[in-house]
């Protein structure tokens, strides 16, 4: 818990001779943070995840990697939650990260005063492998096991309760380490720091050719190297990564 | 996956610039971050501050050494039978209560581990009589009634006789001239009174010389 009781601290400006001469001010009490709004719900620890769904699926499916592709248009936003791991770029996520996610969730979390809720759903896409050492050919292999499909700025999982950032940052981003793909520890502040951001550096941006512009207009032909998914993603993405740095 | 080289060059084309105004911001003057919001509490003390220099006759600022808790309970007693208020406040409250006031020559006191004893008589005598028992507390400067006064300057008020004594003496002073009025007046009268007075002595005394024996029959007879 952040020790709000503590005095903040005081600037200590140094004098003529550059010596500085450490003295008490008036205290200065900071409030306790407010926690009125947050309703804990019953089951705060994240709930088990099937390795296999409940109803196995039998025909096997393409691979469709554009699932993984572009930004996501799911779970971006916080709904019960304060703070949460966002994805910063595309990956599937398998029984293991899942179990990963839960039991050090699970760990470092108290389940009185806090809780967690998945903002993903468990594996249905089955992912077929064919067995070690044989040549190609000789139809699709079975399914191995199943996955589910993390797209870019999607959430993964949401903690909330009487907590402050500080304290839930350190195993949010431990676990975000060990994700597939890029991730960080956020807040909602943080989310929209961000967003604005981004919104900033597009409307200050000096330069007068954007991948957007050349794209739209086809100019130079460059459409002929580029893909017709390239006019959604205007060039902040490549594949399953997500390019922060661009726009 | 490795891009065209098309592609690389168009992302290499299409990059972020960021904005570059025609004088970096770190030549400009620093801005001084705002303000941040006021703590009640230094609103109550500084109120608090106001009022003790509002209501208070004598206001002395003395320097404070490390005194044991118990000597500054004793202190505080004494000073309290003289009606006397020992308050501590800190600088930083002070200072600008006092630069806005009328105070402002008082600034230079307030630096350092000070205290304040407030009353509301004068009575300077009794609190240096206090203050010399206490070696830890310095008296370095006062203000009574509006006047500031240096340390010397208490100790010479202190040696003034009492406020009752110098009226009297001022009004005993002013009221000898009109004291003498009426004596002034009568002057005249009592002059002639005493004139008359001895010219009937002379007359007596010439009568009682020539008249001796008839006026001694006279008034037998």
């Amino acid at each position: 818990m952040r020790r709000w009781w503590l005095p903040a601290q005081l600037a200590a400006r140094a004098g003529p001779g550059g010596l500085v001469i450490p003295r008490a001010g008036l205290k200065q009490y900071t409030q306790p943070p407010d926690y009125s709004g947050i309703i804990i719900p019953e089951r705060t620890k994240l709930k088990f995840v099937d390795k296999v769904p409940s109803v196995p699926k039998v025909r096997r499916e393409p691979r469709q990697l554009r699932d993984i592709r572009g930004p996501s248009q799911e779970a971006t936003d916080f709904t019960q939650g304060q703070y949460g791991i966002l994805a910063l770029g595309g990956g599937y996520l398998h029984w293991g990260h899942f179990e990963m996610i839960r039991l050090t969730i699970g760990r470092n979390m108290d389940p009185k005063t806090m809780f967690a809720i998945w903002r993903v759903p468990p594996p249905s896409k089955p992912v077929t492998r064919k067995s070690l050492g044989h040549r190609m050919g000789g139809g699709k292999g079975p399914i191995d096991h199943y996955v589910t499909a993390v797209k870019s700025g999607r959430l993964v999982v949401e903690i909330g309760g009487h907590c402050e950032f500080g304290e839930v940052e350190a195993f949010l981003t431990q676990v975000a380490k060990k994700l597939p793909f890029p991730a960080t520890a956020i807040s909602r502040d943080g989310l929209e720091q961000m967003r604005k951001e981004e919104e900033e550096k597009r409307l200050n941006n000096q330069n007068p050719w954007t991948f957007e512009r050349v794209v739209t207009g086809n100019m130079l032909g460059m459409r002929k190297y580029l893909s017709p998914y390239d006019l959604k993603l205007k060039g902040r993405y490549w594949g399953k990564f997500f390019l922060k740095h661009r726009v | 996956k490795a891009m065209h080289f098309q592609r690389q060059k168009l992302m290499a084309v299409t990059e972020y610039l960021p904005p570059r105004p025609a004088i970096p911001p770190r030549c400009l003057p620093r801005q001084e971050e705002t303000r941040q919001e006021e703590n009640g509490y230094a609103r109550l003390l500084r109120r608090q501050v106001e009022e003790a220099f509002r209501d208070n006759r004598m206001i002395a600022v003395c320097q404070y050494n490390y005194m044991p808790g118990e000597d500054v309970v004793m202190m505080r007693h004494y000073l309290r039978k003289h009606n006397i208020e020992v308050k501590f406040f800190l600088n930083e409250i002070v200072r600008p209560v006092l630069s806005q006031s009328k105070y402002k020559n008082l600034l230079p006191l307030f630096v350092g581990r000070n205290v304040l004893l407030v009353s509301r008589e004068t009575k300077a005598k009794e609190m240096l009589r206090v203050l010399k028992g206490v070696p830890q507390i310095n008296l370095l400067g006062a203000c009574i009634d509006d006047t500031i006064l240096s340390r010397k300057g208490v100790e010479y008020f202190a040696r003034l006789p009492p406020l009752e004594a110098a009226q009297g003496q001022t009004v005993g002073a002013l009221a000898l001239l009109p004291s003498q009025t009426s004596s002034l007046l009568q002057r005249g009268s009592v002059y002639l009174t005493a004139l008359l007075d001895q010219h009937i002595q002379r007359l007596r005394a010439a009568e009682t010389e020539s008249p001796a024996e008839p006026g001694p029959a006279q008034s037998s007879g």
